[in-house]
């Protein structure tokens, strides 16, 4: 078998780990200029003023063509969202009431839960 | 003709079959690829225990047989979600928690509405940490609780435990948490004082978008997205590797936004006036001093970490009070330190053996 100098594919893999690690280490010298802090915050600023404006366009466009916005179906994932955090919130309610009654602790499965007595295992790998 | 010193031409044939092999591998799992879904991730058995908008509290159910007293809270990082450490069976940080007897909870995060764009930082860390942590005593019925913050889930911890000092956190495991932001060189330059318009940004957008989120991440190592990918078609014949490429790069992608007002916090108090290393911050108007932490702490850190240099996080084990406590530099980055082969043969092993005995 050929050794790594020689072998084309291994040649191939390490030039690219090379100019990875060079293009990044070139870029991040060029990133920690001020001059790039300036120019990126200014372009940023000004895309995230137009993105919001875009948004807001496309809200009232979608009312217009009688489709439901992103407003809307946050909404509705909100409702969603707060069914389940009712149904946990009844589940968790049931899991307490059902420790009051004295049975096993169990998790919300109704599994019931392992004992909390382990202890780490000697240095020889036996448990103590 | 003599061949260049090193080449056995004998073996150029068997060379030219494999690669011509690889390279029709290549084309039918390229397609394969394109046409299937990745591997279904974070499926470790849980339930939820409580959620409350960009809160989501989860237990996940104990696998052994015996568990250990003291229960564990995993702090996620508030940019990611929390699946990172859950990724396959055999490659999930939960699942060998479970295998070795942890009693395991994480507190992870979705993505806050539009209406959460006010909560600030003293709703992380004087809201849903406690919230969360009383609802595990609650649940494990057990007073102490071990806190595990990765990255800047160890932030938000470690502002928890200089609050609450008294308890009752037991034990604080830090993964790769940084406290010294000015040695966050290109976000520093990123966020530079004067040119960043922070104010100006909350009060446009409200939440931060995650796009701006993982374009800074990207911008660290802006050639590595590109080249990982060369590495992907070279590989793509290999489905352990592609599985692996695109666990990780489904995690990486799936970023979070921040709340407009918690991202303002950060970039005042932390980006821009350090106050955590300089020991002035505070919280919701309540002093946060690392030094007032005397629990046992351990601080795994990543030799190669580009997101959180070693210089941002080294004074973390100096600075807090605690007798108990230890840093250790693992080979990896940001991520192989918790997940991926890396992690499975370095930090799990090094945290169940310091843990186990501090969890009776």
């Amino acid at each position: 078998m050929a050794d790594k100098a020689n072998d084309p594919v291994a040649i191939w893999q390490t030039m690219i780990g090379e100019m990875e690690k060079g293009f990044n280490s070139f870029a991040n010298q060029a990133m920690g200029s001020p001059e790039f802090s300036k120019v990126v915050n200014q372009v940023g600023g000004a895309t995230a003023g137009a993105q919001k404006q875009l948004g807001e366009l496309m809200e009232k466009y979608l009312v217009s063509m009688n489709l439901p916005s992103r407003v809307q179906m946050v909404g509705m994932a909100e409702r969603l969202q707060s069914i389940e955090g009712q149904l946990n919130e009844i589940k968790a309610v049931l899991h307490q009431m059902q420790r009051a009654s004295g049975k096993a602790a169990g998790d919300s499965s109704g599994a019931p839960r392992p004992p909390r007595t382990r202890r780490p295992p000697s240095p020889d790998g036996e448990p103590k | 003709m003599n061949a260049p010193s090193g080449l056995d031409l004998a073996s150029i044939p068997e060379r030219i079959q494999s690669e011509v092999q690889r390279a029709i591998q290549r084309s039918i799992k390229g397609v394969e690829y394109i046409a299937s879904s990745g591997p279904s991730l974070g499926s470790t058995p849980k339930d939820v225990l409580h959620a409350r908008g960009t809160m989501n509290l989860y237990h996940y159910r104990p696998i052994a047989d015996e568990i250990y007293r003291v229960p564990i809270l995993i702090v996620m990082a508030t940019t990611n979600r929390g699946y990172i450490l859950d990724m396959v069976p055999g490659q999930s940080f939960i699942e060998f928690l479970l295998k070795r007897g942890y009693d395991v909870y994480m507190l992870d995060w979705s993505a806050p509405k539009p209406e959460e764009k006010s909560l600030r930082m003293e709703d992380y860390v004087l809201g849903f940490i406690p919230d969360c942590i009383r609802r595990v005593q609650q649940d494990s019925g057990e007073t102490d609780v071990t806190v595990i913050g990765y990255c800047f889930g160890g932030v938000l911890s470690l502002l928890y435990g200089s609050i609450f000092p008294d308890g009752p956190m037991k034990n604080l495991i830090c993964f790769t948490t940084p406290i010294d932001f000015r040695e966050m060189k290109l976000f520093q330059n990123f966020s530079d004082r004067r040119y960043f318009d922070v104010d100006g940004l909350v009060d446009s957008v409200g939440n931060v978008p995650p796009e701006m989120i993982l374009s800074s991440f990207e911008m660290l190592r802006p050639a590595s997205r590109a080249a990982s990918q060369v590495q992907l078609w070279e590989n793509i014949w290999n489905d352990e590797y592609v599985k692996s490429y695109r666990m990780f790069d489904r995690w990486a992608t799936d970023t979070l936004p921040l709340a407009g007002e918690y991202f303002r916090a950060i970039t005042k108090d932390l980006m821009w006036d350090n106050k955590l290393f300089n020991g002035t911050m505070s919280v919701g108007g309540r002093p946060a001093d690392i030094s007032k932490i005397k629990v046992p702490i351990l601080h795994a850190v990543a030799e190669h970490d580009h997101i959180v240099p070693y210089d941002a996080a080294k004074h973390l084990i100096m600075k807090v009070g605690s007798s108990d406590k230890e840093e250790v530099m693992l080979k990896g980055g940001h991520v192989s330190l918790v997940a991926g082969a890396n992690a499975i043969k370095r930090l799990w092993p090094k945290l169940d053996s310091w843990l186990g005995g501090r969890s009776i």
